[in-house]
């Protein structure tokens, strides 16, 4: 009765589709979800008359762009569909003062090169290189799918490939030749990442601005939560078996091989577990001998990724009627990013949304939607914040971050403040139960970027019959790298279990 | 030579130290297990302020009739609860029972002030309602040492500073003077920092329990004010109002020149009065805020109510895989047919607004009350449903969440 072919522990999107895959590939499959709800990050609230979004900026490779790429061929194959509404104009960088910049970039190979032309004149030529070098990424990264990575044939064949591979992603532009200014635009997206340009590296920074230059970015009509429900469609018309309010609390072994989980009072079998929870908690819930001395070490070696303080904002007025116009703005109090981490407590740099600029309807008439996101580390918090505190340091903190909002782009929003909820990483450990509220996983910096993630992937997490998927996975931060990783520990649990594995 | 912008000042070979770079990492780390969960900060003061479950005792007991009282709630230490968790004034904790061996659960207001959480104690006032399975219970069956099982504090009836008005005018009526007093406390000693001025309808002076103490408080902080207005008075008393909660009254009681937020939480009967009343008062509507509506009942009185519906229904729930058919009349919410059928299923709020009974209807049609429908949108086109809130209009079949097991 509890023996099934694959168990997926954690219903995020890395968790989901990872379910979809191996139980469209005919598995007896179970999903188990500690929430009462799918999605993980990828779910909305409704306060009042607003249904906010909870953590989406923006789909990426999902257009309709025949350059999309991943995401797009992973909800095609699993049979996933959603109306998705794209935007033009990727973002609009806002750094105040002298040395600053005011500048909206839209998404298109051209568009994009015209408007950094425009903003930085005499960049076009070094920006195209950087962008032209992701061409030389996907052929080597082809090359990489085929299984083998001989660091001596990458070098010789492909040394751009290794030159990005192994560069902070200010190195390659520096190298290229980009004017400074150009460059401090170019690093917007350092804030979806958490890690600051000197230290990012070249190619994973790079797939990202290429995925957005090269496919309009998108947004799910009804928040994110409609692609978790719509995943969750997916699994149960092939079988799947979901099952919410449903905690792993231990992990089973025998002879060293996972080969079950405790839930909900409940013990569950299978031949493989594919955890979308992250690597710590399952070793806290497994017996200690399970876990290799090596993989202990890494989890003890590895520091926490970003995590993020976030408003949700009703407003009692429409966004026209405010004065905001875009749907994307990232604030900045410095043009250095490097400087906007260190200050990320002091509006070093914020990112504000307006879903009603993308989905007019997003909210009712007369009303409009923001969604302030800060991007923080694990322990930033203060130290001696308290429960009965709490509540105080939260509303003086988002008041703080309105204020300079509205100072920064000549707005008005506080007096139309109708709905208000504040998150912060203690939220955010309580909803998705990660150490200290990370959201991804693991920091990105120094030697744990994805291109070494990759490369090392064949020696860690080795626990028989385990897999992982997830922003803690290989592919870092983002939804678009839980659901790649999703879709690649199905495909490896495919292969095991066809080869009798 | 080339003079395209290239990458050749950067050396390939840099790829080979990388992996190195790695692996010395992990060498020079501990191989001790990893970190607990709740050693990190975060996760600590997540579950202080949201434990799963709160196991109390009821340590006091004042009666102010035979149909209300208050019972003081202390952490039960010997069933795992060291202290109580924090909250804000006007916050409810969902309290789990059984009657008759049946599981059911209700929400109650938290009468007493955040700060008595330090010193271990949370209050509830519960007053006698007909029909009310679980306040009578409580009434009947509690005694200083009997076993209460709470929730964390929740729901979103709470003033925020940057949201609200500095000025709330609280329009409370029967046992919902419960919340204002909870707010009339933290302002008094400091923790809420705004000014409140309460319309307090009940029948008799007598039936307006804690407007003594409110008063009292009042007496001694100006921010604060308590009015009491009366329907069953002949004639207007002194200090106090006669009739009902109307526009003029809440007109004549709200600052004049300055915006002022209008809290309301009483029986449904007086927010169907006062909403009408509001009207007419032109406020934004961010200045008017309800407390949880409370069950709905009667949805056949409900204009989109469709005709011909039949009187009763086959409710099929399947909860973890197992699957039990019970009888649901068209009048009752799936949630309280499971409850009857002795199904214990998720709820909170019972009032369509925290969504804890979020739950899949696998076939059937049903009628969700627009004015209690607090689901996403997409839980709408994917058929998700709120058990509490949700009538059938034929046989239904659901599948529920089961309890988190703990």
């Amino acid at each position: 009765m509890n023996q099934y072919d694959v168990i997926v522990v954690g219903a995020g999107n890395g968790g989901l589709v990872a379910a979809c895959s191996v139980a469209k590939a005919g598995y007896k499959t179970l999903l188990l979800e500690k929430h009462n709800l799918p999605g993980g990050c990828a779910t909305s609230f409704v306060r009042g008359r607003f249904e906010f979004e909870a953590a989406l900026h923006e789909l990426c490779d999902t257009s309709t762009s025949p350059e999309a790429d991943s995401v797009k061929k992973i909800f095609e194959r699993l049979g996933v569909s959603v109306p998705l509404e794209s935007e033009e104009t990727l973002f609009r960088a806002v750094c105040p003062g002298e040395d600053g910049f005011d500048v909206r970039l839209r998404t298109g190979y051209d568009n994009f090169l015209a408007d950094m032309e425009a903003a930085v004149p005499g960049c076009h030529d070094s920006v195209k290189a950087l962008l032209d070098l992701n061409n030389v990424l996907d052929d080597a990264q082809d090359y990489m799918a085929g299984g083998s990575m001989n660091p001596a044939v990458l070098i010789s064949k492909y040394p751009d490939f290794v030159r990005a591979a192994s560069s902070s992603t200010d190195q390659v532009m520096n190298a290229l030749g980009i004017p400074k200014k150009a460059q401090q635009i170019l690093a917007t997206y350092w804030g979806y990442l958490g890690v600051p340009t000197d230290d990012l590296n070249c190619l994973h920074y790079l797939s990202l601005l290429a995925a957005f230059v090269n496919s309009a970015p998108t947004m799910p009509r009804h928040r994110s939560h409609e692609l978790s429900l719509d995943l969750v469609r997916v699994f149960q018309e092939n079988g799947g078996e979901i099952r919410y309010n449903s905690e792993v609390t231990r992990f089973l072994y025998d002879k060293g091989a996972c080969v079950g989980v405790a839930a909900g009072g409940d013990v569950f079998y299978a031949k493989k577990i594919v955890s979308n929870i992250i690597p710590n908690n399952v070793f806290n819930r497994s017996p200690a001998d399970a876990v290799g001395k090596r993989d202990r070490k890494l989890a003890n070696a590895r520091e926490l990724g970003m995590t993020f303080i976030t408003f949700y904002i009703g407003l009692d007025a429409p966004m026209e009627e405010l004065g905001i116009d875009d749907y994307s703005v990232f604030i900045m109090n410095d043009p250095d990013n490097r400087k906007q981490y260190n200050h990320r407590l002091d509006f070093g740099m914020y990112v504000v949304n307006c879903l009603n600029k993308v989905l007019p309807n997003a909210s009712p008439e007369g009303t409009s939607m923001l969604f302030f996101t800060l991007p923080i580390m694990p322990g930033d918090l203060p130290e001696d914040l308290t429960a009965q505190t709490y509540k105080k340091f939260k509303n003086e903190f988002a008041e703080k971050y309105i204020r300079d909002y509205e100072r920064v782009m000549g707005v008005q929003i506080m007096d139309h403040i109708e709905e208000l909820v504040i998150a912060t990483p203690v939220t955010f450990a309580r909803y998705l139960a990660t150490p200290d509220g990370c959201i991804y996983g693991y920091s990105n910096a120094r030697w744990d970027s994805v291109v070494a993630r990759t490369v090392a992937e064949p020696m860690e997490l080795r626990i028989p019959n385990l897999y992982f998927c997830g922003g803690h996975s290989v592919r870092g931060d983002g939804y678009p790298s839980a659901y790649i990783t999703g879709a690649m520990a199905a495909d490896k649990v495919i292969k095991a279990l066809k080869e009798g594995k | 030579m080339d003079n395209k912008p290239n990458l050749n000042s950067i050396k390939p070979a840099a790829f080979a130290g990388m992996m190195g770079r790695r692996l010395k990492a992990i060498a020079t780390s501990s191989a001790a297990p990893v970190r607990d969960l709740y050693d990190y900060p975060a996760n600590r003061l997540a579950r202080e302020l949201h434990p799963s479950k709160q196991y109390l005792r009821v340590a006091a007991i004042e009666a102010h009739s035979d149909d209300m009282k208050t019972y003081t709630l202390v952490p039960d230490k010997e069933k795992g609860t060291a202290a109580l968790a924090w909250f804000s004034a006007g916050q409810y904790l969902v309290i789990a029972l059984k009657v008759g061996g049946k599981a059911c659960s209700r929400p109650y207001s938290i009468s007493s002030s955040p700060a008595e959480t330090l010193e271990g104690r949370y209050r509830l006032t519960i007053k006698r309602v007909a029909d009310g399975t679980v306040s009578n219970h409580i009434l009947d069956t509690w005694t200083v040492g009997t076993s209460v099982l709470a929730s964390a504090p929740m729901g979103d009836f709470t003033y925020e500073p940057l949201r609200d008005a500095k000025t709330v005018v609280g329009v409370a009526g029967g046992s919902g003077i419960t919340p204002f007093y909870a707010f009339a406390k933290a302002i008094a000693e400091g923790e809420e920092d705004f000014n409140l001025t309460i319309l307090y309808g009940s029948r008799t002076l007598e039936d307006a329990v804690f407007s003594e103490e409110i008063k009292a408080l009042a007496a001694a902080c100006p921010r604060l004010r308590l009015v009491n207005v009366l329907s069953d008075v002949s004639k207007k008393p002194k200090d106090a109002e006669k009739g009902f909660i109307t526009a003029a009254l809440i007109k004549k009681y709200a600052p004049e020149n300055e915006p002022y937020s209008v809290f309301l939480c009483g029986p449904q009967a007086m927010y169907n009065f006062v909403d009408k009343e509001l009207e007419g008062l032109g406020l934004r509507r961010k200045f008017i805020r309800h407390e949880l509506f409370g069950e709905y009942f009667h949805p056949e009185n409900d204009a989109a109510y469709p005709e011909n519906v039949a009187e009763s229904f086959q409710l099929t729930v399947r909860i973890a895989g197992k699957s039990q058919t019970v009888a649901c009349p068209r009048d009752t919410s799936l949630l309280r047919a499971m409850e009857a059928a002795g199904i214990n299923a998720p709820a909170d709020c019972r009032s369509g607004r925290c969504g804890w009974c979020h739950s899949q209807l696998i076939s059937g049609e049903v009628f969700v009350p627009a004015s209690v429908d607090g689901r996403r949108q997409a839980d709408k086109l994917y058929g998700y449903i709120h058990p509490c809130c949700t009538f059938p209009l034929s046989d239904v079949v659901i599948d529920v969440p089961p309890l988190p097991y703990k």
